[in-house]
């Protein structure tokens, strides 16, 4: 995938409890941060390929929260709740990421917007309190992936039948 | 072969076949961490970890054979370097969080464009 990359922070305290992903977007700072601000925004982007979402709650202030669930592309729903800890226009957002209000795994990320020439970096910079938390989250979310995988096996498999009928 | 090579295969991959299990002790994984500066000879890295020679030989070999550690003959020496590729799967493994973000990315990137058209127009 290009303009993705992943730092390794090598001699870093925390660095077999956190996770950096950076990505620089083709666009001003100040609009790929509008794209965090609003729930029309959000929704049009939030989580991998063929994911979707429904929004029951969402305010964008510092103490707000944004409630709603991730649909998966085989059916599959996944609570969220985020809360924002810090909004900084358009420099930087932290929040808490959790499955609903008082979830004790939630975890925070930070994301820091930079300029780079007339593109934007994101950095999304995650801390988590314990090792073993960073590994259940990596996993949980690796079975969101699973999902996604199993339905574009599915997806190849009808495809095949569909095609192997037509031939006859 | 009896049975219970079976149940203990079961029960745990074996060391040297594991990746996982390979880097699950921490003087394994300071090895990997050294050799990240370049290749060295087994008496280097046992001086660097206080390991005798024949210790730090032993976990070498169990990196070697799970393919995260390459040797070859220079002169006199062997000399011992990282072969990062076999972390791969681990890298995987725990590529769950990174995908789900980097793939969101993926679409935030193209809404933003269709963001700056769209005000382009406005």
């Amino acid at each position: 995938m290009s303009g993705t990359e992943r730092r390794t922070p090598a001699q870093s305290a925390t660095a077999d409890r956190e996770i950096i992903i950076s990505r620089v977007i083709n666009a001003p700072r100040e609009l790929v941060f509008e794209a965090f601000t609003e729930v029309r925004h959000l929704s049009q982007w939030w989580g991998p390929q063929g994911f979707t979402t429904t929004t029951r709650a969402f305010e964008f202030r510092v103490g707000g929260e944004w409630v709603f669930v991730m649909h998966g592309p085989d059916g599959t729903d996944y609570r969220e709740w985020i809360s924002w800890t810090e909004i900084v226009p358009p420099h930087r957002i932290a929040l808490l990421h959790g499955e609903s209000r008082g979830d004790p795994n939630a975890f925070e990320s930070v994301l820091t917007f930079e300029p780079e020439g007339t593109a934007t970096r994101i950095e999304m910079h995650t801390v988590f309190p314990t090792k073993e938390m960073r590994d259940e989250v990596v996993e949980k979310y690796h079975a969101i992936e699973g999902g996604q995988q199993t339905l574009s096996k599915l997806d190849a498999y009808v495809t095949e039948i569909v095609r192997k009928g037509a031939a006859r | 072969m009896p049975i219970s090579v079976y149940d203990n295969h079961m029960a745990r991959a074996a060391t040297t076949s594991d990746v996982f299990n390979a880097i699950a002790e921490p003087q394994r994984r300071e090895i990997l961490m050294l050799l990240r500066e370049g290749e060295q000879p087994v008496t280097e890295l046992a001086q660097k970890l206080r390991l005798t020679q024949p210790g730090a030989s032993k976990h070498l070999r169990v990196l070697r054979e799970v393919g995260l550690v390459r040797d070859r003959k220079s002169g006199k020496q062997r000399l011992y370097g990282l072969h990062a590729r076999g972390l791969r799967p681990v890298h995987e493994w725990t590529g769950g969080f990174e995908r789900f973000w980097n793939e969101s990315f993926d679409r935030l990137d193209a809404y933003v464009q269709d963001l700056k058209r769209t005000k382009r127009k406005e």
